[in-house]
């Protein structure tokens, strides 16, 4: 049986954000909206990184006087997924500003935020 | 070369250079003068820098996750705490990153000579593109190589965008969006391999690897697969070609050589890893191989339906990078050679003939084989490149495409695998028909509107001559001698088959 535990909540709350994004991504025609639907899918991603590193009463990663040279491996919580979850905000608002600048000028020729238009070369 | 354990300090160059120059050209902007000369030195220096480095490690955690001997450093009482952040210098890096700087000194003495305004923020993305191919090839953990991939996606989308056609516009909004959706895959396929084996460096991972664990047999493959998708993508594999192949087209065709070699170089990198990581899961190998089929047949078959030289070759491009994967997919050493051969070749031949289509551009103010004709007539040393472009692309002796062609037929008929090397003739062939249809119309078809001035080409860069000879030179040079580059293969492929726990 699955255990219901924090860990596994925030799995789940992480499909669930990278699903709805995905089917924005795909689904839907507004430009705009299909940008939004992309940073859901990334915050998905982050939230799964971090829960990755989760350990049950685990400690803070960082190495203070005192703390068991031998403990601290298995206690500490694991310091990767944070740190690949900072680039990856760095790389979503990247995207995201190529995203909207690019959508801009296509509004500017076409008049229209509509992708299916859009990629049609079809005018409002 | 001997390898080095130290940490190196000339592997860092390799990114930090472009970056610098990229900072440099966008604040210079439009002085052409200062762009020219800050853009030759970085890319000499690029070029020193890959001749003149030894092989080794460079590492940002430490110590380095494998020794040069084999011997091994990780701790298991310190897992998921040795990072190991590395990239790693070799052979194959040597002369992928050689061939990387040569051709980005070509592309932007030709991009600075033919471009008239906003010269510096192109070229500073042309630097960058390189950048990012250097980063994947040379890597060994899962993090850099994340992060090329992405920043590499990037700057291609603004790479197309350069030229300011609509047609690029929405190649770059549809690639852009289709790499927020790969690099979202390859995050996931990082935190699985990372939550699996509780490793970054892709060294420590591969001893790590759980692949007895049948519990743990379904993360693995989502891992790969997701993997695999990101491979897809940074290559233009099928079946998502039509994005790699808007971009090949709607770039300009200069920038079009630097974009496809950073294309094979992520191709390659990618490849190894997938084939380091994952080779020994039932179906790996076969879901690899079936990819890099489909890529061939339908990339010859949409370069076959073109009326423009430019989307011609953009078609054979992603075509010939299923033969690039052919070979890795086989995963023996003689598959892998072939793939690696390929892939320096295929960046060779596919340079000689992009810069035959922007020659033809100047000369006949486009590029579509219904329009343009009689090209020979006016350059005739044009359709020559052209003609040894093509002869190299289908496979023809004594060119280079031909040595690699051969020892991919080869290993697919010691793989036992014959039908694999009839699809490899087939796209000689069919590459061999698609561009000379294309040369035929161009150069050989007399001239629609013969009066005079009617149809005055634009001035042709010197540089262009210059690049183009120079490649042409390479080409003959690798199909003479193929050993020349075939004994900066050997190790690498060696490596991936028997130790590939070594980078």
């Amino acid at each position: 049986m699955i255990e219901l535990n924090l860990q596994f909540l925030s799995f789940m709350a992480a499909a669930v954000l990278v699903v709805i994004g995905l089917g924005g991504m795909l689904f839907l025609d507004n430009l705009i909206k299909k940008i939004i639907a992309f940073t859901l899918l990334s915050d998905g991603v982050n939230l799964a990184l971090v829960t990755l590193g989760y350990v049950e009463g685990g400690i803070v990663s960082i190495l203070e006087p005192g703390t068991s040279g031998a403990a601290f491996p298995t206690n500490a919580v694991l310091i990767f997924g944070p740190g690949i979850v900072l680039t990856n905000i760095v790389i979503g608002v990247s995207t995201t500003a190529v995203l909207v600048a690019v959508t801009m000028v296509l509004y500017q020729r076409y008049g229209t935020l509509k992708a299916s238009k859009v990629l049609k070369g079809e005018r409002k | 070369m001997n390898e080095s354990i130290s940490n190196l300090w000339s592997i860092p160059l390799f990114i930090i250079i472009p970056i610098l120059a990229a900072i440099l050209l966008n604040v210079l902007y439009s002085r052409k003068r200062a762009i020219s000369v800050t853009a030759a030195v970085s890319s000499l220096a690029l070029i020193v820098v890959s001749v003149l480095s030894p092989f080794g490690f460079h590492w940002f955690t430490g110590q380095p996750a494998v020794l040069p001997t084999g011997g091994y450093t990780y701790r298991a009482d310190l897992l998921g705490w040795n990072l190991a952040l590395e990239y790693y210098y070799g052979p194959l890096q040597q002369i992928a990153i050689f061939l990387a700087s040569v051709l980005l000194l070509f592309v932007v003495l030709i991009a600075i000579n033919s471009l008239k305004k906003n010269t510096g923020t192109y070229i500073s993305l042309l630097f960058l593109t390189f950048m990012s191919a250097a980063i994947v090839i040379m890597v060994n953990d899962f993090y850099h190589l994340w992060i090329g991939v992405e920043i590499g996606s990037l700057i291609v989308a603004g790479v197309v965008l350069a030229t300011g056609e609509a047609v690029s516009q929405k190649a770059a909004l549809k690639y852009t969006f289709f790499s927020a959706l790969s690099g979202a895959g390859l995050a996931i396929a990082l935190a699985l391999i990372l939550g699996v084996t509780g490793y970054a460096n892709i060294s420590d991972a591969i001893i790590a690897m759980p692949l007895n664990d049948a519990s743990l047999a379904s993360v693995l493959y989502v891992a790969f697969g997701f993997t695999v998708l990101s491979w897809i993508y940074a290559g233009g594999l099928a079946p998502i070609h039509p994005l790699k192949a808007d971009v090949y087209g709607s770039a300009f065709p200069h920038a079009t050589i630097l974009l496809q070699t950073q294309s094979k170089l992520m191709l390659v990198a990618i490849g190894l890893v997938i084939l380091r990581l994952f080779g020994t899961l039932p179906f790996a190998k076969e879901v690899m191989l079936s990819v890099s089929v489909l890529t061939m047949m339908i990339g010859v078959v949409m370069a076959m339906l073109q009326t423009d030289f430019r989307w011609t070759l953009a078609y054979l491009i992603v075509s010939h990078s299923g033969l690039v994967t052919l070979g890795i997919s086989l995963g023996t050493v003689q598959g892998i050679i072939g793939g690696l051969f390929q892939a320096v070749n295929d960046v060779v031949y596919m340079s000689v003939l992009l810069l035959a289509c922007e020659g033809i551009y100047y000369f006949g103010r486009g590029t579509s084989i219904k329009t343009v004709s009689g090209i020979a007539k006016r350059a005739p040393w044009l359709a020559v490149a052209a003609i040894i472009g093509a002869f190299a692309a289908s496979g023809v002796p004594p060119f280079n495409g031909f040595q690699s062609e051969i020892i991919l037929i080869q290993a697919s008929l010691n793989y036992g695998m014959p039908e694999l090397a009839i699809v490899v003739l087939m796209v000689s062939v069919t590459t061999f028909i698609a561009l000379f249809k294309g040369i035929y119309n161009i150069f050989l078809r007399p001239d629609d509107a013969p009066q005079a001035g009617e149809k005055q080409g634009m001035p042709v860069p010197r540089m262009l001559y210059v690049c183009l000879a120079a490649l042409i030179f390479i080409t003959i040079l690798f199909g003479v001698y193929p050993q020349l580059a075939i004994n900066f293969l050997n190790e690498a492929a060696l490596k991936v088959v028997y130790i590939p726990w070594v980078p």
